[in-house]
């Protein structure tokens, strides 16, 4: 499977926001890069990039966008667990 | 089949139809089961691939994958074009994020709590419940039996919170921490589905002087020194009522006798009880004792810690 990686200023090019903007998403644990130790980002982390980006365009304040990302994996992952169970 | 298709087929979100139908053509030749007889794997990943390819393989598709128009995604994107929809597709096989996720409650065991075995319940018990399912829950309580009625068995009748009288009938030789099982007998909150089932743990309250050794009953018997040095014929209870046992001269403390078919008796154990001698003498002896005594004593005096004796 190929999977593409990106630096954090392909990423920040990709999803339109500045560099500092991703190092400080890193920093607070919205984003938990492919590879923590050179900041190599992968499809999913720059599609979360997108998402919190889009979050703050909405207005939504710092406090709260970790809450949303948690609830969205949340039923990310019981979405997919629930499909899993369905199809046994 | 909820993987990016875009990830499936190895290209970009930015390929073209044509870069597309090339992947999906170049894979599918790959994987084809006419090339792999028999090769589950093969044929799995040939599916995937044709419902990628269905996903993103015609303009129409393509335009409708993008905006997040698919029946598996529940974050349809909507008219502000959130990337929603493009996440929660980067998390459906194993995403890292939810995946995260999902590790916190315990890694797979979070799945299977959440449906349960399906492959591995063990006969007799049920698997975790899930609660997705209407399921009535089975209740567990502790009964304190005596030493005799764990020996001998009885019947007991008891009211439980949720339900009617219950008959517990406790077979002789129960042993403590068994775990009698009364089928349907629980609570119904849920009358769509069966009973729960009652389960009772025995536990037997000690009985000072007496206990247990497998099938045999051991009790400690308390006899004075005249008894112990001449022997003789004494009434010694049982859990099975008093009987006449002979103690053999020239006994002491821990001697150990045998009466047999006395213990734990069912259809298939035959115990004995084993009585353990304890020596007693008299802590307050009169003046009359202590005189004779001194008596015997001087002429019959002898020394315990000699061998011989």
């Amino acid at each position: 499977m190929k999977i593409t990686i990106f630096a954090v200023n392909e990423a920040a090019k990709e999803c339109g926001v500045a560099q500092e903007a991703i190092l400080q998403f890193i920093e607070d644990e919205w984003v938990e890069p492919f590879d923590q130790y050179k900041l190599s980002l992968d499809q999913e982390d720059v599609e979360r990039i997108k998402l919190i980006k889009e979050l703050k365009g909405l207005g939504v304040n710092d406090e709260a966008v970790p809450i949303i990302l948690h609830l969205i994996d949340q039923i990310n992952a019981l979405h997919w667990g629930l499909r899993q169970g369905l199809n046994h | 089949m909820a993987r990016d298709p875009y990830q499936i087929l190895g290209v970009k979100k930015t390929a073209s139809l044509d870069e597309i139908k090339k992947a999906y053509r170049s894979l599918a030749k790959k994987h084809h089961p006419d090339l792999n007889p028999g090769n589950k794997q093969n044929e799995e990943k040939f599916k995937e691939i044709s419902h990628a390819f269905d996903q993103i393989g015609t303009a129409e598709a393509k335009g409708k994958f993008d905006r997040g128009e698919t029946e598996d995604n529940p974050f349809q994107q909507d008219a502000h074009g959130t990337h929603w929809s493009s996440y929660y597709n980067t998390q459906q096989d194993h995403g890292r994020y939810s995946q995260n996720f999902a590790n916190s409650f315990g890694g797979e065991d979070f799945f299977e709590q959440l449906f349960g075995h399906t492959s591995h319940s063990t006969r007799g018990t049920k698997g975790p419940r899930s609660p997705f399912r209407e399921e009535n829950e089975d209740v567990h309580y502790q009964m304190d039996i005596s030493f005799r009625d764990s020996v001998l068995g009885t019947e007991k009748i008891i009211t439980l919170p949720h339900t009617k009288a219950l008959k517990v009938k406790i077979p002789p030789g129960i042993e403590s921490g068994t775990n009698l099982r009364f089928k349907a007998q629980g609570p119904r909150d849920y009358q769509s589905a069966p009973p729960g089932d009652v389960y009772i743990q025995i536990k037997i309250l000690p009985e000072e002087g007496w206990g247990r050794n497998g099938d045999d009953i051991e009790m400690e018997l308390p006899i004075n020194f005249m008894e112990a040095v001449l022997g003789a014929q004494v009434s010694v209870p049982t859990m099975h009522g008093p009987v006449m046992m002979k103690i053999p001269s020239g006994v002491s403390t821990g001697t150990k006798l045998r009466i047999k078919g006395k213990g734990i008796l069912t259809e298939k154990k035959q115990g004995n009880q084993i009585v353990r001698l304890k020596v007693v003498t008299p802590s307050h002896p009169s003046a009359e004792m202590v005189q004779e005594l001194k008596k015997l004593k001087e002429r019959l005096d002898y020394n315990p810690r000699e061998s011989g004796t």
